[in-house]
Formats: structure tokens, C-alpha cells, sequence
């Protein structure tokens, strides 16, 4: 009989015993989030047939639903605690090799903590719960970003603690105000009581929550330290902060709008504002020369594109927004993985001191080469089913802006297309320095790179199992009164 | 005056709030930058505190078995807080220790002149 | 100009707050979930102070999360000061006989009084955080005048590891022998007393122990720095 509570419980366990283990066996840190995150995969892949069909509630402390923390692992909580156990699994084994200087087995602790923090906001049930692991997420993040302690890293994680945390700060206002009005700070609870957003009493918590958990979420315009903060970490940090945390964070905000606040009305606002980060991150990726920050960059776009995909707020939809996230996750994690071999080997982090690197270490720039397709969205990789499935949802919906805004959607395309070919050219087509010795990145780093490509792959070819675990999950994530009926009625 | 007698702990938070959102938004230094983060922390954990007060109330602790539960205040609040202090705790830990490696990588802890990281 | 952008938001994001807190009215009665806590909360936990069974029975979990972040500080705080070379060496200078006499008596009275405070969290207003607090400011005070004492890193690695474990491993145990993650399944007692309300004091003196070494550690840390 397993539990949700497993996935938290024993993830947290390990990482408080690393500094014990440290002790013992030194060296040994970096063993530990694999077997964690292994765990961790198993027992979500295990719950996912059950959470298919009913939601598993659990409460903690054995009390009813509104008087203890409960922790809804529906089908959207266990598909992104499988997604963030299957990524972070294949990172940490990327990091067996790549972290070898600092305090090593600091590094683990907050890289496991990171993604534990990840699964409690995706897994809970009460307002204040989801925001102490959204700390827990935050914070990890700020000391992860400043690991190699140079001018950059302390720079950006500085710029990125002080708006995350004006972020929080903004975030707890907003939960005062609603457990002022209500009583309660359970999701389920508090969406019973509120029938419609237009009075203010309602809509300034929804805006003030909203804004604390978009600063994580990278949305426009609070999205200034994505940038900074994802080229300056280490590369196995940057692959986990773009495949993850913002994603994360995207739920959180998603999961307000749709289930506490119901607000339909936001929707067309929202949509905007995702076109709007979408072209604001594709163009300035454009013109970048460091490849970190255009990954980055990047990143801020496909964010813009799955917030547009969620805002159509049909079935299509949501479904098109998840299966966005996943192939994000998969592939911007390959993107950075591949990066992080390839700027070592490089010396550099410029894209002109990239040149001729295809034939220095042909394994690495195949893979990147995938990663990129994958995510400008060519078959037969993951990007194209993704892409294909929110153009069919916007013009499904036989509304002009959906058209205009789709298309400029399409536009935003066409760039990140153009400028991945142009690092692919640079990788393959240019340098003649040749009799260059093959510098390989080592094994521990190939199976994690070629296991993405594979998933990304196998996904491309056959996306049907994926989308019906996909519908469903877009289906509990739309339908309020089904959540607020399954959690208040099931445990009583 | 009778309103502000019954909301002069609500104004205060809220001042306290905005003062640090003030700092934050607008001093180049980045200690004071740090300050104003505390300021903004203690005046949240004010406004959160003061949502659970009743009027007349005592603290909700039964040291006497005969005290009527019907006056005591609203313990959840409390509890809230107490998670709150010590985030707001560790973030300002974090915070200070990256303004120390700050001030040693470049000399300076004006935020203006810390901009190495362009476009 | 950035003034007076700054203000205008202010202004603005005031006004909002304002208008929103017309239905909180201040001092007004409890709702349902902090009635339900007052009136059944001593005879579910057993323990007389109502706060202390909310932060650790009710929402324990919660409870958990903050003390994973306290960890996250002061090993993030420990990674970003590290130094590389090695330790430099400097003349410390004694401080006076008045400061170090009376830290050495002050110290011991210090940790029992923190001691006292996280072991009866359940009786008297206090607990876990705010008894670490007070041990870790007597480790504060033998720096500033013993100055050339320092902790053992050792003593206080195995001090939070052992204090977080001893939190997650109690709420397995409640989840194996009552159903639930950190439900309470050791007898209550009778109210008042030491020795009542099950794994709440339990889990304060894990906690105690736990924050006061990590909040040592971080003093530790930022002293050896300077």
C-alpha cells in the first residue's frame, strides 16, 4: 500500500542523513539523490493506474480535510512527480562526473531538497503547505545558482533572492487575506466559498498571489532574473531549473486560477500575456552569443507558449499546455546537459568558440542536434505532436484572437527555429580546425543524454499512451466542483 | 477616530509593508536592499497576526482547566507566523552570506555598478 | 523618476490591500476550523497549549517544511562561504576578564533555560524554534567573549542529521502503527503534566536540538568568514 506521503517523506529523510553519511563514508553524497530520486520514480509510476481513476487523498495526522493538511495526488500531481523524479534521476547521474570541486556533498543536499520541495508543491492540498514548499523549491534554487562562487553566479543569485523573495513576501498577503475572509486554508475549502472573482475582496489576494508565484514561474514582465540566473549555474542546475522549477512554478499559478479562484475572466488576459512572453523571449534569444543565455532565453519563450496553451482552458487545451511541459522538461534539460560538456570542452561560453565541435565530440553535439529539433518542434520528435496539439486547441476554439494570437504563436516558431540552426551550423559546418583530439564527455554523462533522446524519441513516434494520461489529468485540473467533491466528500 | 482605533494594527503592517517595498524598489545599496526585506518580512508576519485577533481575548492555552475556551483567540495565525520568522530567517542568512562573497568579487555593494551581466 | 514610479505602485497596490480589508473586520469572531481546534483540540492531542498542537500535530507538516528550509540556509550559507584555501590565521585578542568570567557562568544557565523552554512546548508558550534560538545565542555569546572557543563540525553535523531523522522517522512510525503520517500514536496522558500529549514533546526536542546546531553553525560560519 503506498502512500504519497512517501515521495516527501523518504526524499527528505536521505537528504537530512547525507551529512551523517558524509561522515562515515566521505564521497558518498553523491550517491544518495539517484537512490532517492529512483524511489521516488518507482513509487509515483506505481500510483499513477490508481490515480488515474479516483484522486488518493491523504491526510496527515489523520484528522478530516479541513483540519489537517491533505495531500491530493490526483493525475496531474503524479505526472509531474514523475516527470520531476525521471528528470532529476537522469541529472543526478549527469552530476556523478560533472560536479567536482566546491563543497561536493553540499551541492547534493540542496539539489535534493530542490526536487523534493518540487514535489511537495505539486502534490498538496492546502494553500500555506504550497507555499513553505514553494520555499523550499525558491531558496534551494538561490544557493544553487551561487555555487561556483565567481562574479556571475554571486551576481545573479543575489538579483534573483531579492525578487523572489519580494515575490513570497506578496504571495503570504496574499494568503493572509484569504484566510482572513474564510477561515480555512484548505484549496477545496476555500473554493466552496468563493463564488465569483469580481468583488475586490476576492481579486486583489487572486492578483497578489498570482504575482508571487509568477516571479518563479518566469512570466512576463517579472521574469528579469531568468536570464542571468539560469546562464550562471552550473549546467546540471540550469537543466533543473529550466526543466522543473519554472514548470513548477507555471502549476502553482494554473492550479490557483483554475481550482481556488475559478476565474474565467482572466483568461483572455493571461493568453496575452503568454504570446507576449513568447515573442519577448524568442526574439532576445536571437540576438544572443553566448549560448547559455539563449538557452535561457529560450526557455522563457516555450514558458510563454505552454501559459497560451492553458489559457485556452478547453480540454485541447490544457492538454496541448502539459504535454508542453513535458517535452519542455525533457528537452531543455537535454539542451543544457549537452551545453555544459560542450562549453567545458569549449573553454568558452560564446557560440563562435563552439565551432567544429561536431567532430571534437560527435555523441554530445548529436544529442544537442536532437534536443534542438525536438523543441522548435520537427517530427518525428516530442516538440511536433506538442506543437500540433495547442495550434488544433486555439483553432478549435472559433474565436479571432485565438487565430491572431496562434499565429503570432507561429511566428515565434519560426525564429527559435532559426537560430538553433544556426548554432547547428556552427557545430557541424564551420571550423577547419580538424585534427582535433576526440575529448568525449565521459560515460557517466552519455547514458543520462542518450536515455533523454531516447524518451524524446519514442514519445515523437507513439504519443498516444502519454495523451490519455494527458487528458485526464487536464480534465482535474478544469473541472472545480469534481476536486472540491472528491476532497471535502471522500475522507469525511 | 473610532476607525482608527479599531485598525491602528492594520495600518501599521501595512506601513510597515510598504516602507519596505519602498526601500527595495528604490536604495542602490545592497545592505539596505537587505534591510528593507526584513522590514517587508515584519510587517507581513504583523498583518498576519493581527487577522486572528478577538476582541478581549487571551492566549489559547488551558494551564487552568477551567478557562472558557470562547475567549481565547484564534491559534492558527500563530502557527502561521512561526513558520514565516524563520523563512524570512533563512532567506536574510542566505542574503547576507552572498553580500559578503559581493563585496569581496567587486569592492563595491552599490547595485548600480554590479552590472556585469548585460544583454 | 524611479521615485516616483515606486510611489505610484505603492499608491496603488495600498489602495487594493485597503478596499480588500473591509471583510476582515479587526477582532472579529473565529470561524469553524480555529473553533474546532480550541474546543476539541486538548482532548485530541493532550496537549494544553493550543498553538503548540497546531504547529506540530495538526499542521505538522507545515512544521516540517520550515525546518527543512532552516537546513537549506545554513548548508546553502556553508556552500557560498567556503573557502578554498585554507584557514588564514589571526591574532585574536583576548577579550576582558569581567566579559569572559561572566560569559563562562552565563553560558550553562543559558542552555538550560533554552532546554527548559523546547522541553515544555506543550505546556507553557514556547517550543522547539524558540529554545534552539536561545541555545544558539549562547553559543553567540561564548564567541563574542571566549574568542578563541569554536564547536566541533562534527558534534554539530551529527546534532542536525540526528534531530532531522529523529522527525521524519517518528512520522513514519505514525504512519505504520496509525494509519497516518505523523499521527499521534503514543498515549496522551493527563493534560499538564511533563509527560503528556504523545510525540509532541518528542518532536520539539528533536527540534530544539536541530536549530539550535544549525543556527551555531551559521554564526560559526560567518565568524570564520570575517
Amino acid at each position: 500500500m503506498v502512500s504519497p506521503v512517501l515521495l516527501i517523506a523518504v526524499p527528505l529523510g536521505l537528504a537530512f542523513a547525507i551529512p551523517l553519511f558524509t561522515l562515515f563514508w566521505k564521497g558518498s553524497a553523491k550517491y544518495i539523490p539517484p537512490v532517492a530520486l529512483g524511489f521516488n520514480l518507482i513509487v509515483s509510476l506505481l500510483l499513477l493506474p490508481r490515480a488515474l481513476e479516483n484522486p488518493v487523498i491523504v491526510t496527515i495526522g489523520g484528522w478530516g480535510p479541513s483540519i489537517s493538511i491533505n495531500l491530493v495526488a490526483g493525475p496531474v500531481g503524479v505526472l509531474f512527480s514523475v516527470i520531476i523524479a525521471l528528470v532529476g534521476l537522469l541529472v543526478s547521474v549527469y552530476a556523478l562526473d560533472y560536479i567536482k570541486e566546491g563543497a561536493t556533498e553540499k551541492y547534493h543536499t540542496l539539489y535534493l531538497l530542490l526536487l523534493t520541495g518540487a514535489t511537495g508543491v505539486v502534490l498538496t492540498g492546502d494553500i500555506f503547505n504550497l507555499f513553505v514548499f514553494f520555499e523550499i523549491l525558491c531558496i534551494s534554487s538561490y544557493a544553487l545558482v551561487a555555487y561556483h562562487r565567481d562574479k556571475a553566479g554571486i551576481e545573479s543569485a543575489v538579483k534573483y533572492l531579492i525578487q523572489g523573495a519580494v515575490g513570497s513576501s506578496l504571495l503570504l498577503i496574499g494568503i493572509g487575506l484569504l484566510y482572513g475572509q474564510f477561515g480555512t486554508l484548505n484549496m477545496a475549502d476555500i473554493a466552496r466559498n468563493i463564488k465569483e472573482v469580481g468583488s475586490i475582496s476576492v481579486f486583489v489576494p487572486m492578483v497578489l498571489i498570482i504575482t508571487g508565484l509568477g516571479v518563479e514561474a518566469a512570466i512576463f514582465p517579472l521574469n528579469a532574473w531568468l536570464p542571468d540566473a539560469h546562464s550562471s549555474a552550473p549546467s546540471s542546475v540550469s537543466a533543473i531549473l529550466s526543466g522543473i522549477a519554472i514548470e513548477v512554478g507555471l502549476y502553482a499559478v494554473v492550479r490557483v486560477i483554475f481550482t481556488i479562484f475559478g476565474a474565467q475572466s482572466i483568461l483572455l488576459f493571461l493568453a496575452l500575456l503568454g504570446i507576449l512572453t513568447l515573442l519577448v523571449g524568442e526574439m532576445c534569444a536571437f540576438s544572443q552569443n553566448n549560448i547559455k543565455r539563449m538557452l535561457a532565453y529560450s526557455s522563457i519563450g516555450q514558458i510563454g507558449l505552454i501559459l497560451f496553451a492553458l489559457a485556452i482552458a478547453t480540454s485541447y487545451g490544457v492538454t496541448g499546455g502539459l504535454f508542453g511541459v513535458l517535452s519542455h522538461s525533457l528537452s531543455k534539460a537535454l539542451l543544457f546537459l549537452t551545453v555544459g560538456y560542450m562549453v567545458y570542452g569549449a573553454g568558452s561560453m560564446e557560440i563562435s568558440a563552439l565551432e567544429g565541435m561536431g567532430k571534437k565530440m560527435p555523441l554530445t553535439c548529436l544529442a544537442f542536434t536532437i534536443g534542438a529539433f525536438s523543441l522548435v518542434g520537427l517530427p518525428p520528435f516530442i516538440g511536433f505532436p506538442c506543437k500540433f496539439l495547442i495550434v488544433r486547441a486555439a483553432l478549435a476554439t472559433q474565436q479571432i484572437g485565438f487565430f491572431v494570437l496562434i499565429g503570432l504563436a507561429l511566428l515565434g516558431t519560426v525564429i527559435e527555429g532559426a537560430y538553433f540552426f544556426r548554432i547547428v551550423q556552427v557545430l557541424y559546418f564551420k571550423g577547419e580546425k580538424s585534427n582535433q583530439p576526440r575529448a568525449e564527455a565521459p560515460v557517466a554523462a552519455l547514458i543520462p543524454m542518450f536515455i533523454f533522446v531516447a524518451l524524446i524519441v519514442i514519445v515523437g513516434v507513439y504519443p498516444k499512451p502519454v495523451t490519455d494520461v494527458l487528458s485526464s489529468a487536464a480534465s482535474e485540473l478544469l473541472s472545480r466542483t469534481e476536486y472540491i467533491k472528491t476532497v471535502l466528500g471522500g475522507i469525511l | 477616530m473610532s476607525f482608527l482605533a479599531n485598525y491602528i494594527y492594520y495600518t501599521g503592517a501595512f506601513g510597515l509593508i510598504l516602507i519596505g517595498l519602498y526601500i527595495i524598489l528604490v536604495k542602490h545599496n545592497l545592505i539596505k536592499v537587505i534591510i528593507g526585506l526584513g522590514v517587508l518580512d515584519t510587517g507581513v508576519n504583523l498583518f498576519l497576526i493581527s487577522v486572528g485577533y478577538i476582541t478581549k481575548g487571551t492566549a489559547p492555552i488551558f494551564s487552568k482547566p477551567d478557562i472558557d475556551p470562547e475567549r481565547m483567540i484564534d491559534p492558527v495565525p500563530q502557527a502561521l507566523v512561526l513558520t514565516a520568522i524563520v523563512i524570512g530567517v533563512a532567506v536574510l542568512a542566505l542574503a547576507l552570506s552572498l553580500a559578503i562573497r559581493l563585496y569581496q568579487h567587486y569592492g563595491t555593494l552599490n547595485l548600480r555598478k554590479i552590472r556585469e551581466q548585460k544583454w | 523618476m524611479r521615485r516616483i514610479a515606486a510611489i505610484l505602485l505603492l499608491v496603488i497596490v495600498a489602495v487594493g490591500i485597503s478596499r480588500s480589508l473591509v471583510k476582515i473586520p479587526f477582532g472579529a469572531p473565529k470561524k469553524k476550523v480555529a473553533t474546532h481546534y480550541i474546543n476539541e483540540g486538548v482532548k485530541e492531542t493532550g496537549s494544553a497549549n493550543i498553538v503548540t498542537s497546531v504547529v506540530v500535530n495538526y499542521r505538522g507538516f507545515d512544521t516540517l517544511g520550515e525546518v527543512t528550509v532552516l537546513f537549506i540556509a545554513a548548508v546553502g550559507l556553508g556552500a557560498v562561504l567556503t573557502r578554498s584555501g585554507g584557514k588564514e590565521t589571526r591574532p585574536i585578542e583576548p577579550a576582558s576578564l569581567i566579559l569572559s568570567t561572566g560569559c563562562k557562568v552565563l553560558f550553562p544557565l543559558i542552555l538550560v533555560f533554552g532546554s527548559y523552554i523546547f522541553i515544555h512546548g506543550h505546556l507553557t508558550p514556547g517550543g522547539g524554534f524558540q529554545g534552539g534560538a536561545i541555545i544558539a545565542s549562547g553559543f553567540l555569546l561564548i564567541y563574542l567573549g571566549c574568542r578563541a572557543g569554536r564547536i566541533s563540525p562534527e558534534a554539530s553535523k551529527v546534532a542536525e542529521s540526528s534531530g532531522g531523522l529523529v522527525f521524519i522517522l517518528i512520522g513514519l512510525l505514525g504512519l505504520l502503527f496509525g494509519g497516518h503520517f505523523l499521527s499521534n500514536f503514543l498515549p496522551k496522558g493527563t493534560v499538564n503534566t511533563l509527560f503528556s500529549a504523545g510525540i509532541i514533546p518528542i518532536i520539539y526536542i528533536a527540534i530544539g536540538f536541530k536549530v539550535g546546531s544549525e543556527l551555531a553553525g551559521i554564526i560559526d560560519n560567518l565568524i570564520e568568514e570575517s
